[in-house]
């Protein structure tokens, strides 16, 4: 299942990219080429099953601290 | 870039349905078992002040979104700064819609089905529809608002020899207290989760239209699930409350005869719709948000990376649905207070002081 992301991402990179280079959007490739680095890295992680960890306990945490409250 | 548009009208409807959003999936409130429809009442009524401020932010800045709104403010940096925090928030907001919706289908419809896959489909539907602008969005609501109203009152009727009256009673029986907590989560979830439409309805093309759209937006999707929620304590009484989707399990009792049953199936319509819609306004906003921090030609560019990512973040949210409950109904109103109150309170009366200065640069800019 590994080698999807691979494929998909690849495909993505071409259709995102090169109309924005061709056009010479720099600040819109680079915004576009970071969020692809970031998204192609959680995918794969996803995809060999590595268990990542959101936001929302921290948040929680967070918000237990302050307010006593979301304890259960 | 060509500058969108959308009428009063569209307007509501968009506004309408990002508040029925998930709210239809997992109700309001919580630990009030037959009082929940008062606690939608008390959250329509303390989100009158807020929507006041809501409109007149934009009123004051008419044209402009929210994240130009914040860079004329606070400047440059500072700007920048408080905008990444809302894009964080519409960012985080879509994840938490994609990820009820997943839970949604993955437990009424496809348990076998990996969740992602729902995920990943309702969030590329909502990637070419943010693709294809906000006027597409906002007119695709205004076609489909009817259908919905529709669904929804028909439902209504099929409904009632399903009702007993007395499953409202004893009322207050828990207290005022529980009632009010209560209340504040239904003013957080969903009503003053319209904070987002800052960024959105600069696209509005007249100076009193945020007013008018703001209070005929909330006020009818309020009488809404109002409605609605005092429907599923009808049918469900007590039992709703230990429900993960009550209105599903409601409209799943009604049957006529033999020949009309299984109606939630046509009625999960309306909850695809509104999710989908809701997760288009936070990816957005988002998006908007991004593009403006910086600078871009155009937020279309960055819209499939950012959909896929908020895609991903809804996969990793949470381990089951008890968290995601547990995480909506005692957890998110606080996590959402300071972007749904603070924030848009200290903006508005920052607005109010600068808006004197903003106005003679301006009027000196048009001499110039």
């Amino acid at each position: 299942m590994f080698f999807i992301p691979f494929l998909v991402y690849a495909l993505l990179a071409v259709y995102e990219f090169v109309p924005l280079y061709k056009e010479k959007l720099w600040s819109d490739l680079i915004l576009n080429a970071v969020l692809w680095v970031l998204s192609f890295t959680i995918a794969i992680l996803l995809s060999f099953n590595v268990s990542l960890t959101g936001p929302q306990d921290f948040i929680k945490e967070i918000i237990s601290f302050i307010l006593k409250v979301g304890n259960t | 870039m060509r500058k969108e548009h959308i009428n009063d009208k569209e307007a509501i409807c968009l506004l309408i349905i990002f508040i029925l959003g998930t709210t239809l999936i997992i109700g309001i409130g919580s630990d009030v078992n037959n009082d929940k429809w008062i606690t939608g009442i008390i959250g329509l009524i303390l989100a009158i002040p807020i929507i006041l401020i809501y409109s007149r932010l934009q009123s004051i800045f008419q044209g402009q979104d929210i994240f130009d709104i914040l860079i004329m403010l606070f400047g440059n940096i500072g700007g920048r700064i408080i905008s990444l925090i809302y894009v964080w928030y519409a960012f985080h907001l879509g994840s938490l819609v994609i990820r009820n919706f997943g839970e949604f289908v993955n437990v009424v419809a496809l348990p076998e089905t990996p969740m992602i896959v729902p995920m990943l489909l309702i969030g590329l539907v909502a990637v070419y529809a943010v693709k294809l602008g906000i006027e597409v969005l906002g007119r695709t609501c205004a076609y489909l608002f009817p259908i919905l109203v529709i669904i929804l009152v028909t439902v209504q009727f099929l409904g009632i020899p399903n009702m007993r009256f007395h499953h409202l009673k004893p009322i207050l029986a828990e207290g005022i207290s529980p009632l009010l907590k209560s209340g504040f989560t239904t003013f957080s979830f969903p009503f003053a989760e319209t904070v987002l439409f800052l960024g959105v309805f600069f696209t509005l093309k007249t100076k009193k239209s945020p007013y008018k759209v703001y209070f005929s937006g909330v006020f009818l999707a309020g009488i809404i699930i109002i409605v609605i929620t005092i429907r599923n304590i009808l049918f469900l009484g007590e039992l709703g409350s230990s429900m993960y989707f009550p209105t599903h399990v409601a409209v799943g009792r009604i049957a006529i005869g033999e020949f009309l049953q299984r109606i939630e199936v046509s009625v999960s319509f309306i909850y695809a719709l509104s999710a989908l819609i809701k997760c288009c306004i936070c990816l957005f906003v988002s998006v908007q948000g991004l593009s403006k921090i910086f600078n871009l030609n155009d937020y279309r560019s960055i819209v499939l990376q950012t959909g896929l990512l908020m895609v991903f973040l809804a996969e990793i949210l949470y381990d089951d649905i008890m968290s995601m409950v547990d995480w909506a109904m005692k957890v998110y109103p606080y996590y959402a207070f300071p972007f749904q109150v603070i924030l848009p309170v200290g903006i508005w009366i920052i607005a109010e002081v600068k808006k004197k200065k903003i106005n003679v640069e301006a009027e000196n800019a048009d001499k110039s």
